[in-house]
């Protein structure tokens, strides 16, 4: 029993490890690489000499060892294993395209016969693909923000003090959860529909094993997100794609900042939405929540989001149930309140 | 001299392009007998034969006969297929002339079917089955929606041919200490204990032994007793296919049935390991094989098993996808209220070799993972019939037990799921009669990138 404990739990420590090589996870040493050198260009070409010194922030010790930067650590590699235990097996996404596929048929829905050469069905599928899995990732997001239960679970990733790549695992594993779903309810819709239309002709277009605009995403800087260096992308094309620079805007405590990009790739959903802000090489930003949160190691992070959820349950029932004290007011702490509770007080 | 140069070279060229045959010559130490050749694997012709017959003897409905080549060993027993025709004379035409003294059953695999009520071992299953095709009409039963010529004889391929080559032949009796190649397979025979048993795992294949020299579609025109292919069929020239070694049986022909509608190259690969596997043991010859030997040997034999095993599950993939489509047919028939008989016909018999191919992966001892309990539970212990009933279990008496299992429409949807799973589990290339749009492709490419449980 505890033998088999011991290598299951070797097994998905090596496998967290071997992300770093591999070319289909966002912090493999590649692209963490590649974003370095992204950045260096970008800033060379601004600033000459001067602007390889912006980069500090990526190349610090004192950023990548903070104690936010480890409990970053810590969460990545303990959620890896609470979540090898919580994603249900059974429900795979086979079991899903397959429920659909035959579904959609059952209503009618059968190919197009369009006779489109492959490629461009390739394209299309791709293309609609990458839209929706954008698309479904800023709405959960966005809903993670508005919605105070979500965000219980949500201020876990922004409680981050200092941003490294590794702050994209910092997440509470509710979120890991939701997000795991969001996948499978993406994927599936788009696959599903796309058999369909185009027996036999469905495939997406790769690079490395990656969906190429996920490769492009991660090699042109997709870590600086999750990271000091401020690199806005100018304001053309920041309404198109979302900037690192932009990305960090939605990292800051500061108050003309809450609620804005939730984007991941797009830009065009914060725009539809009215979220859309711009970022600039020259920001300055804290981040963080401005709560204890901020403070907490591994188990504050995993506990308190529930700890908040059952404050504002109790302060519902509260409303709730008359107690016959006139003066019965929900209790006033600070920790749980939600960010835009916050802003309002 | 320019002459002799230019016929040396075109006689190296001829011998380099020849594909070579299965025949190879006595190394055995210490032979003195007469026998040119070591290769022999006449007694799984014999049972190749009894197949065959025992397949037409069950669309009969002859219970006696049945037995007879199902289990019986009898002599005199006569080979009802493969028989001669006009254009296709075979040379054979009794099982005496093969082998004596054979028979299917006692070759059959002894481990636990999962896939059939109760939990029979496959030699179990293989006699129930054939019992219960004597208590039916030329083996069709509509009640439970089985066809017995297709569940016996799809299964009984599986549990004996491919269960002995690879769980037997190709496996334990690989070891050092089994049937060493320095000494006699037996007393008084031309043959090497390696050599013997690796001939054991190729008859049981059912290639001819010029099969390397044969197209795909030869070899299935072959099986076919096509007279237009007697002579492709006939190596040596004689007039008469010798089933020993000219004749195309089971899965080299569901192999070659396969790579001729798809493409793909499963006969010439299992037949070319087959090949160059019975080679290294002749180059031994005679000597003990080293364990560097033994070891390249096994991977020959890994890629007749994997290979092997893929055809297996190719044929239960193209079979779901009949199933499917008779599903489809059926609700059209039944909405313009036509007759579905021969709809439903065709819906068991497809059904039938679904479901014999699939419990035939189980026949080998083979660990399917997973894909076991899937295909199990997707495809059941029987078709789903009219009012959604399905076979659920056995009686004590051996009869089935139905319960409603939803509606046939919904069947449809578990025939999606078999081709997904056979797809994924068995690494499938050929996918023919392919329901799921090419779902298997997609699913690789999401799963190879893995599930996003991460955000900004």
């Amino acid at each position: 029993m505890l033998e088999n404990f011991v290598l299951w739990l070797g097994g998905e420590l090596v496998s967290a490890g071997s992300s770093l090589l591999d070319a289909t996870k966002r912090v493999s040493v590649f692209y963490l690489l590649s974003a370095l050198l992204f950045a260096a260009l970008m800033m060379f070409w601004r600033y000459g000499s001067k602007g390889v010194k912006r980069l500090k922030p990526y190349l610090s010790w004192q950023v990548w060892w903070h104690p936010s930067a480890r409990t970053d650590y810590q969460l990545w590699l303990a959620n890896r294993l609470l979540l090898a235990v919580l994603i249900p097996k059974t429900l795979t996404q086979a079991v899903w395209i397959s429920w659909l596929y035959f579904y959609w048929q059952e209503q009618g829905f059968t190919s197009l016969g369009l006779h489109w050469p492959t490629s461009i069905v390739i394209g299309l599928f791709t293309l609609c693909y990458f839209l929706v899995d954008d698309f479904s990732r800023f709405l959960v997001h966005w809903a993670m923000h508005k919605s105070p239960t979500l965000w219980s679970f949500h201020q876990v990733h922004h409680s981050a003090k200092v941003l490294t790549p590794f702050t994209v695992f910092r997440t509470h594993p509710v979120e890991g959860l939701l997000f795991f779903l969001r996948s499978m309810a993406a994927q599936s819709l788009v696959v599903s529909v796309f058999l369909v239309a185009f027996p036999n002709q469905v495939s997406l277009w790769q690079v490395f094993g990656v969906l190429v605009t996920t490769f492009i995403f991660n090699v042109l800087g997709a870590n600086l997100r999750h990271s000091g260096v401020a690199l806005s992308y100018g304001p053309r094309i920041e309404k198109w794609l979302i900037s690192p620079a932009q990305h960090q805007v939605h990292h800051s405590v500061a108050r003309e900042h809450y609620d804005r990009n939730f984007g991941v790739t797009l830009a065009i959903w914060d725009r539809l939405f009215g979220s859309w802000h711009k970022g600039h090489d020259d920001q300055v930003i804290r981040y963080g929540t401005g709560q204890n949160i901020d403070e907490m190691g591994l188990l504050g992070q995993w506990l308190q989001p529930f700890k908040d959820c059952f404050a504002r349950v109790l302060c519902i029932l509260k409303k709730l149930i008359p107690t016959g004290q006139k003066n019965a007011q929900p209790s006033k702490t600070a920790k749980g309140v939600p960010k835009w509770e916050n802003v309002s007080t | 001299m320019k002459k002799t140069v230019l016929a040396a070279l075109i006689a190296c060229s001829t011998s380099a392009m020849a594909a070579p045959t299965y025949e190879f010559d006595v190394t055995l130490k210490g032979y003195d007998g007469d026998a040119e050749s070591s290769v022999a694997y006449s007694g799984q012709i014999a049972r190749h034969a009894l197949h065959n017959s025992l397949k037409k003897v069950v669309g009969q409905g002859d219970q006696a006969k049945m037995e007879q080549y199902l289990s019986s060993q009898a002599s005199g027993l006569a080979i009802i297929d493969p028989a001669s025709k006009d254009g296709f004379a075979i040379k054979q035409s009794s099982i005496d002339e093969l082998s004596k003294g054979k028979d299917l059953l006692s070759s059959a695999y002894d481990g636990i079917i999962t896939g059939w009520p109760g939990n029979p071992t496959g030699q179990e299953l293989l006699q129930q089955l054939v019992e219960q095709a004597g208590n039916t009409k030329n083996g069709y039963d509509p009640v439970n929606g089985y066809d017995y010529v297709q569940l016996v004889s799809k299964f009984a391929m599986g549990a004996v041919f491919y269960n002995k080559a690879v769980n037997h032949y190709l496996e334990e009796k690989l070891e050092a200490d089994q049937h060493p190649n320095n000494e006699a397979y037996k007393d008084g025979v031309p043959y090497t204990g390696k050599e013997h048993v690796w001939d054991e795992a190729f008859g049981y294949f059912g290639a001819p032994a010029h099969g390397l020299e044969l197209t795909p579609e030869e070899v299935v025109q072959i099986t076919k007793q096509n007279p237009d292919y007697f002579a492709k069929a006939d190596a040596n020239g004689d007039g008469v296919v010798d089933l020993k070694s000219e004749m195309a049986f089971a899965h080299a022909y569901y192999a070659a049935s396969v790579d001729a509608s798809a493409g793909t190259d499963y006969f010439h690969t299992i037949m070319q390991a087959f090949v160059d596997g019975r080679q290294l043991i002749a180059d031994a010859d005679g000597e003990r094989l080293s364990d560097a030997q033994r070891t390249e040997l096994k991977g020959y034999a890994a890629t007749i098993a994997t290979a092997w095993q893929q055809v297996i599950a190719e044929a239960a993939f193209k079979y779901a996808g009949s199933v499917y489509a008779d599903l489809e047919k059926i609700a059209v028939i039944e909405e313009a209220h036509g007759d579905v008989s021969k709809a439903f016909r065709d819906y068991v018999k497809h059904w039938g070799e679904l479901k014999g191919f699939a419990m035939a992966l189980e026949a080998a001892g083979r660990d399917l993972g997973n894909a076991q309990a899937g295909l199990d539970r997707l495809i059941g212990f029987s078709p789903v019939l009219f009012g959604g009933a399905q076979v659920v279990a056995q009686d004590g008496q051996g009869g089935f037990v139905q319960a409603n299992a939803g509606s046939m429409q919904e069947y449809k949807l578990n025939m999606i799921k078999v081709q997904n799973l056979l797809a994924q589990s068995f690494d499938l290339k050929a996918k023919q009669k392919d329901m799921t749009g090419g779902m298997s492709d997609v699913l690789k490419q999401i799963n190879a990138a893995g599930q996003s449980a991460e955000n900004d």
